[in-house]
């Protein structure tokens, strides 16, 4: 649910060549260096840390400094299963980073709840927060990680500040959720073996 | 009379330009996306509890103070070392009133010291 | 192969003999020696083992709780002791019927240890601990609606739809419970923001009561 929506001198200019000339200078000064904020609570936390260690190296891309207050980062990388316990904390780590921003989804719990699909786990953190990037696996391979930065730079390169609607805040409504409660019904729902666990006297 | 200053005067203006350019175009530019979480300060994504501003010890206070004091002294003492040899007839005499400056000082020094001052806790 | 060991552990007789027939049975599995205790005497027994010659029971490893899959079977209690200086393993356990409300006395006063473990065989089981200082939710939230997630009765992914859990969870309310003196150690219960004193002041704990 879109909510704020401020125009400004630069994105109120009509798109023309001069245009995408400047967002290409800003796509390529955000994806040069994409400061990511680890969210980590699990597993794939620790196939991130590998992927910033020197066999794999993001400080290639740029994103060596990882920003642990929100403040200061562009992407929030979601690293692990998240209990609902955890909910409200990352939407609001979410809220409080400064646009522009983009979330990256690391592994199959932050991606889907993963393999748990039980009373505590949210099923997929697209349900509270959205996500622009989802990488598979459990962990991935730093090569499956850093795959999905390249593809979340292709998708920051792909974007234009002439577009109204890009850096919208999308907030929590007043009924409290940031989906409809159907979509987040749809999301959630099991899949797979998932759907066969169904035990309960 | 002012053309030595003419330089610092360029680096002082070029300074608040650019500071100015900085700020001011990110102002102009920039959107402003702001809710209510934004506002508040970072606290681990918890909600806010209580204020930064703590009271802190008046020790700090009594240090800052103290040093001030003896860094005037010690400022003082430096021209006074490059000056004093400048009149011989007069170095001894020179010496002596810095000794008596010196003096008074190291009074209040022990006075510090007595009442406790120098003690940390 | 040399069968596994049988026999129980020493404690098991003393107990026997010191408190007859509260002592509802003895039996031995992998080398562990479990004993059932009577409800009503749970807490003496525990004390006993404690503080007495030859027993010093010092650590309290677990406290923890089982349902078993078939319904008539009550609900077992579970407490692991561990002797430090004597290295030896007691497992006792209380069985509670599950038509009564499952209580039992808490070992707070004994292990202080136990104060988090009963709060989470309370969260995850609703077994209550009479005596237990601040008996509330510790691995769920304090306003956790659905229940008592690890009984056999509760389904894999809770009783609510999966937008409903998400919407509690995004309401809860965590510094509810922040008490007066915590306030005073972070030194803020002078400043808090107005919107804060409101909701303390209500009493509000987040999520539908």
């Amino acid at each position: 649910m879109p909510t704020t929506t401020d125009a400004t001198v630069v994105s109120s200019m009509s798109p023309s060549w001069v245009t995408t000339r400047l967002d290409f200078l800003a796509n390529w000064a955000r994806t040069s260096s994409l400061w990511p904020m680890p969210f980590g609570t699990a597993c794939c936390a620790i196939e991130f840390m590998a992927t910033a260690g020197s066999r794999f190296d993001l400080s290639r891309f740029g994103m060596e400094r990882m920003s642990f207050s929100p403040r200061q980062a562009d992407v929030l990388i979601c690293a692990g299963r998240l209990p609902f316990k955890l909910a409200p904390v990352i939407r609001r780590i979410w809220d409080q980073m400064p646009q522009p921003k983009w979330a990256i989804s690391m592994g199959a719990c932050a991606s889907s709840g993963g393999i748990f699909d039980n009373y505590s786990m949210v099923q997929g953190i697209d349900t509270i927060i959205p996500v622009d990037v989802y990488v598979p696996g459990c962990p991935p391979r730093p090569e499956g990680l850093m795959y999905g930065i390249l593809l979340l730079m292709k998708k920051i390169r792909g974007e234009s500040f002439t577009d109204d609607m890009l850096r919208v805040e999308t907030l929590v409504g007043p009924d409290g959720l940031y989906l409809p409660p159907e979509r987040i019904d749809e999301l959630s729902e099991p899949f797979g073996n998932s759907v066969s666990q169904t035990r309960s006297t | 009379m002012l053309r030595p200053y003419i330089p610092i005067l360029l680096v002082t203006a070029f300074v608040v330009f650019n500071a100015v350019l900085l700020l001011g175009l990110s102002h102009w530019l920039s959107a402003y996306r702001t809710n209510p979480a934004k506002q508040q300060p970072y606290e681990s994504g918890m909600p806010v509890l209580g204020d930064a501003r703590q009271r802190f010890s008046v020790k700090f206070y009594l240090v800052a103070m103290l040093f001030i004091v003896f860094d005037i002294e010690t400022v003082f003492m430096i021209p006074w070392a490059v000056a004093f040899r400048s009149i011989p007839a007069l170095s001894g005499l020179l010496l002596l009133e810095m000794l008596v400056f010196m003096l008074i000082l190291a009074v209040g020094y022990v006075y510090i010291w007595k009442r406790g001052a120098l003690q940390w806790d | 192969m040399s069968a596994p060991v049988a026999t129980p552990s020493p404690s098991a007789q003393a107990l026997r003999e010191a408190f007859g027939a509260d002592i509802e049975r003895i039996a031995v599995s992998c080398g562990d020696t479990i004993v059932y205790v009577r409800r009503e005497r749970i807490h003496d027994v525990l004390a006993w083992l404690k503080d007495s010659e030859g027993q010093e029971y010092d650590y309290l490893t677990d406290v923890t709780a089982v349902d078993y899959r078939d319904p008539e079977r009550p609900l077992e209690v579970v407490w692991q002791l561990r002797s430090l200086r004597r290295k030896a393993d007691l497992r006792l356990k209380v069985a509670l019927d599950k038509s009564v409300p499952l209580e039992v006395p808490t070992c707070w006063d004994l292990w202080r240890g136990a104060n988090w473990l009963e709060r989470e065989v309370y969260d995850l089981f609703g077994v209550r601990f009479a005596g237990h200082p601040d008996l509330r939710r510790i691995l769920m939230w304090e306003t956790y609606q659905e229940g008592h997630p690890l009984r056999k009765e509760f389904p894999l992914r809770g009783h609510f739809s999966r937008a409903e859990q998400t919407r509690q969870a995004l309401a809860v309310n965590p510094e509810a419970h922040y008490s007066l003196e915590e306030l005073s150690i972070a030194d803020a219960y002078r400043n808090l923001p107005q919107d804060m004193r409101e909701r303390l002041r209500r009493g509000e704990r987040g999520g539908p009561e």
